[in-house]
């Protein structure tokens, strides 16, 4: 019954009633001066319209539950890495941001030893940073440790 | 607490000298590290590199960090037209070392949010002025091909087809929108608004025939005109532009209105006053240096430096003629189609 | 003609002096390390270094410019192809069948073909640049918002030739793609949209983070928890160039890439990224064995490098002949001329000739360079592939952090790349191909913007799109592509429910 492209249909439809209600907001506009509201409520629809086109006939698909996540730990791990650079870029600076991240990752996940965890994860931030902050400018966060 | 065991009577003394030292030491290193500035300045341009604001911020930063013999950085804060800049350094520490380089748009976003009904990103109240430093008369000009020869010619074309002369801008509630609506309603007349994504595409539009008009700083638009593409009728300055000296100025055609694109230093609020004196001490030097007059030459951008008192001054007209025109124009989509 | 070669000689003759080379070189280097930075791309590489610029001379300076933006597309294609990370968006489509050629063991062959296919199409376009800036630039002027939004239809219906998968599921990425782009201030009106209350989001969700999320971070995702080792197959060293049938199979997709490129990229405020992916579409649907596209064609490759590297000098057409920015990279240059004192415009060509011809000849020798210093770099690329997926996928992850906060200084970015990468995973997972969410991100302002403006210019009339010929003939082709792809899918359907239901009747 729960095919992947009935689960993926129904979120797109999910998804465009979704921006639609958003839109009640901001101004339609008519046909001839469309508002901006016009363009995102048409591709809403439109996205409604493929979203149930993929859901009702969707029985071919193969099941949902057959849609392995076996990599949950890794993805979990490291979208949780990126979300802590959001937060902690500006705070902690580039590099003691980049190092704990790598450590995190190299150490805890992949479980490799301590120290040259700690070096490789150190060359890459301090080189990185001195590569492309120093030589080449790019402007990269300092924090407010200085770091 | 600290225990000082077995120590003699010299010993305690010295002691006590030594710690008394150090703490007259440290708080006389604190006092000197309150002398600003001591960090690299912050100068943030709001705009993409390439744009007015930047161009005009990096001589200024040039010329500002030899006078203060102190780095002056310029970064770029893109996004929003301009807010994502302003409201960075609006809502930043007032310590001296973030200032803003900003053009005439300051004025508008606070007011188009007003319109919108929005969460404002800044208010014009968090920022204090520091100096002007150029300020481009708009010019008015057509595509060649167009048979105005004079602003009396097309404004009594513009009365007989009402809303069907158009004009093209970098963006609704830009500056070079508000311009136009200034003359157009200056003049009585009612004009096709085109909106485009910034001023490159709309200057690209008059030259392929796209639009009728358009309101440009001076500076991109000579070489077209000449070229031959393009016709200057009239200037929003108050005198006439130094390399156009045939075009007339508004005003002398009888209509009150000035609008420049201006750039300009600002601070936040609260930066503390002897901060304030060295910044604009050393902006009035820079502007006077030679290195930056060649500077602005090559832009072909007049200096037109003032200092804060009249810069305020000069904002706050500036500002209202702005609020005025966009509550003139109100939500762009709640109109007919003149 | 004379005229031209002598104004080519005078040309030369500023391009190879020694300390003019020496700018070139150093251009195409920096640019390459930038280009390298997933997401970063030309624009930032300009954007950054153009106060370094500001001491030295108008020819240096713009040859130095030049230099990091060819480096920068050139050095882009190393991280599509290796990483599977887009080095920038318009090298969307090469992650595609490139990472693919890696995974097969022939990414040497298509970091090659890439380089090589770039050096065709960089210096043919530089040569048409040449011989027919100022005609072609007023033609190009002639594209007003009607035409934009003819041509940009036109592309995003190069889409209905994209599917590998369900055509369905691809348009629907497509709306998906261009709801996106509705994100941030809408230029017409002023409103701001589905922002939220960021400011940051007023420009929308910005290419750079959606693409290195969509592609690079949900390879990462998918590939890193595996249990066995993902399957790249270490290439032997003899293995680093192409084969004689490679080379022959990526002569025609490098000659239409480069025509198809250079066409697209003089239009002012076309976005290059289309030029790929209508590449993309062209090779596709040209190609003998089309079901090779996916796993490792090199049509794929070769194809969309070359539209994009042409793409990059049309731009320069209006900029050079006319004075206007065909986009904001041009517009980087045109303000680098300005602080020189030299004002683009029509006239630049007669008044600035050594800047001109100087800019020219030194893009043919920054095409030399490039391909010189890419070449034997494929090997060091390779090798990087050898290191052990566990240790490569933090550092790649830390590259991707580094690139996107480097376009605009945002943390939001960055998050926007993890909620890009975790849709990206999820999407891969249920057999989306994520291709068409970007070019709808990046085509739908466009696409909207030159409607509204088209119908503002004739005041609420539609006809305006069929009146002016230039327009209509786009609309009439891009239906006739639309109906022809309908039609051709849906007679494939009908056949595989007979084949499907004759397979059913059978016990």
């Amino acid at each position: 019954m729960f095919t992947t492209d009935r689960v993926a249909g129904g979120a797109l439809v999910l998804f465009s009633l979704l921006v639609i209600w958003e839109s009640r907001a901001l101004p339609l506009g008519t046909w001839r001066q469309p508002g901006p509201a016009y363009a995102p409520v048409l591709l809403a629809a439109l996205l409604l319209l493929f979203g149930l086109c993929l859901s009702v006939p969707g029985r071919r698909a193969p099941l949902f539950s057959s849609v392995g996540w076996r990599e949950w730990r890794h993805v979990s791990a490291i979208l949780a890495a990126c979300i802590f650079a959001v937060f902690a870029l500006e705070r902690l600076g580039y590099r003691l941001t980049v190092l704990l991240l790598l450590v995190f990752l190299l150490k805890i996940v992949e479980r490799r030893g301590l120290l040259p965890t700690l070096a490789f994860a150190a060359t890459l931030a301090y080189g990185s940073f001195f590569l492309f902050h120093t030589i080449l400018r790019v402007p990269l966060p300092q924090g407010l440790l200085g770091f | 607490m600290i225990r000082m065991p077995e120590c003699g009577y010299f010993r305690r003394h010295v002691c006590f000298a030594a710690v008394a030292a150090l703490l007259v030491g440290v708080a006389a290193g604190g006092f000197a590290q309150e002398k600003y500035p001591n960090r690299p300045i912050t100068i943030v341009a709001p705009f993409p590199p390439g744009g007015v604001a930047d161009l005009t911020a990096r001589p200024v930063a040039a010329a500002m960090e030899k006078v203060l013999k102190n780095p002056v950085v310029v970064v770029n804060k893109t996004g929003a037209a301009g807010a994502v800049g302003m409201s960075f350094v609006a809502n930043s520490k007032p310590d001296g070392y973030t200032l803003l380089m900003a053009l005439s748009s300051i004025s508008i976003i606070p007011e188009a949010d007003k319109l919108f009904d929005r969460q404002p990103a800044y208010t014009m109240n968090q920022l204090m002025p520091i100096a002007l430093i150029s300020a481009d008369p708009t010019i008015f000009v057509v595509n060649a091909e167009r048979p105005w020869k004079s602003v009396k010619e097309f404004v009594e074309d513009a009365k007989k087809r009402r809303g069907e002369i158009s004009y093209s801008s970098s963006g609704v509630y830009g500056t070079l929108h508000m311009a136009m609506e200034m003359f157009s309603h200056a003049a009585g007349i009612s004009l096709k608004h085109v909106p485009y994504a910034g001023a490159g595409p709309a200057l690209t539009a008059i030259l392929g025939g796209h639009v009728d008009t358009l309101a440009s700083g001076p500076a991109v638009v000579i070489p077209h005109i000449k070229a031959g593409k393009l016709r200057p009728l009239a200037g929003w300055g108050a005198k006439r532009v130094a390399s156009l000296p045939d075009v007339p100025t508004f005003k002398e055609l009888g209509y009150d209105i000035e609008f420049y694109i201006w750039a300009g230093l600002f601070a936040p609020r609260g930066t503390p006053a002897p901060v304030m004196k060295v910044i604009r001490g050393a902006v009035r030097q820079a502007v006077n240096t030679s290195e930056f007059k060649s500077a602005m030459d090559k832009l072909a951008t007049p200096i037109a430096y003032l200092d804060a008192p009249e810069f305020q001054k000069f904002w706050d007209k500036d500002a209202k003629m702005l609020a005025d025109a966009i509550k003139r124009v109100g939500k762009v989509e709640v109109k007919e189609v003149k | 003609m004379t005229e031209t070669l002598h104004n080519l000689y005078l040309g030369f003759s500023v391009a190879l002096s020694p300390h003019i080379l020496l700018y070139a070189f150093v251009g195409c280097i920096v640019g390459t390390l930038v280009g390298v930075l997933p997401g970063v791309g030309p624009l930032a590489g300009i954007s950054l270094l153009l106060p370094a610029t500001f001491g030295l001379n108008a020819t240096s300076a713009i040859v130095l410019l030049a230099g990091i933006y060819y480096g920068a597309m050139y050095g882009g294609s190393t991280t599509s192809i290796l990483m599977r990370i887009p080095g920038e968006a318009a090298s969307v489509m090469t992650c595609i069948e490139g990472y693919a050629m890696t995974r097969n063991g022939r990414g040497g062959p298509a970091l090659a073909i890439a380089a090589v296919g770039s050096y065709v199409a960089g210096t043919a376009s530089v040569v048409a640049l040449m011989l027919l800036a100022p005609p072609l630039a007023s033609f190009a002027l002639r594209f007003g918002p009607p035409e934009y939004f003819s041509l940009l239809l036109l592309g995003l219906l190069s889409l209905a030739y994209l599917s590998g998968g369900s055509m369905l599921k691809s348009l629907a990425m497509a709306a998906l793609g261009l709801l996106l782009g509705m994100v941030g201030i809408d230029p017409m009106s002023g409103f701001f949209r589905f922002n939220y209350g960021w400011v940051e989001l007023g420009d929308g969700l910005g290419v750079v983070p959606v693409a290195v999320g969509l592609f690079g971070l949900s390879e990462i995702l998918l590939t890193a928890g595996q249990q066995v080792a993902p399957e790249v197959i270490k290439p032997k060293l003899g293995e680093l160039l192409p084969s004689r049938e490679e080379w022959r199979s990526s002569i025609w997709p490098i000659g239409r890439g480069t025509v198809l490129g250079f066409l697209i990229g003089i239009i002012p405020g076309s976005a290059h990224i289309i030029s790929s992916f209508v590449s993309y579409a062209m090779e596709r649907r040209l190609a003998k064995h089309p079901d090779r596209f996916g796993h490792g064609a090199i049509e794929g490759v070769a194809g969309p490098e070359s539209a994009n590297n042409s793409a990059t000098s049309g731009a320069f057409v209006p900029m050079l002949a006319l004075g206007v920015p065909s986009g904001p990279i041009p517009a980087v240059m045109i303000a680098a001329m300005m602080v020189h004192g030299i004002s683009p415009g029509p006239l630049l060509i007669s008044q600035q000739p050594e800047l001109f011809w100087g800019f020219i000849a030194s893009m043919y020798v920054g095409n030399v360079v490039l391909l010189i210093l890419n070449l034997p770099l494929v090997g060091l690329f390779i090798n990087v592939l050898r290191v052990p997926y566990p240790l490569l996928y933090p550092a790649i992850l830390m590259f991707c952090v580094l690139g996107v906060y480097a376009v605009n200084g945002s943390v939001v970015d960055i998050g926007i790349m993890t909620a890009m990468g975790a849709l990206g995973y999820v999407l891969r997972k249920f057999d989306f191909e994520t291709a068409p969410i970007v070019l709808g991100l990046v085509l739908a302002p466009m696409l909207e913007m030159s409607f509204r403006q088209a119908l503002s210019m004739s005041s609420g009339s539609y006809d305006i799109f069929i009146n002016r010929p230039i327009a209509g003939v786009m609309l009439i082709v891009a239906f006739t592509l639309l109906l022809m792809g309908i039609l051709s899918s849906g007679m494939k359907k009908i056949d595989w429910r007979r084949r499907l239901g004759l397979a059913e009747s059978q016990p």
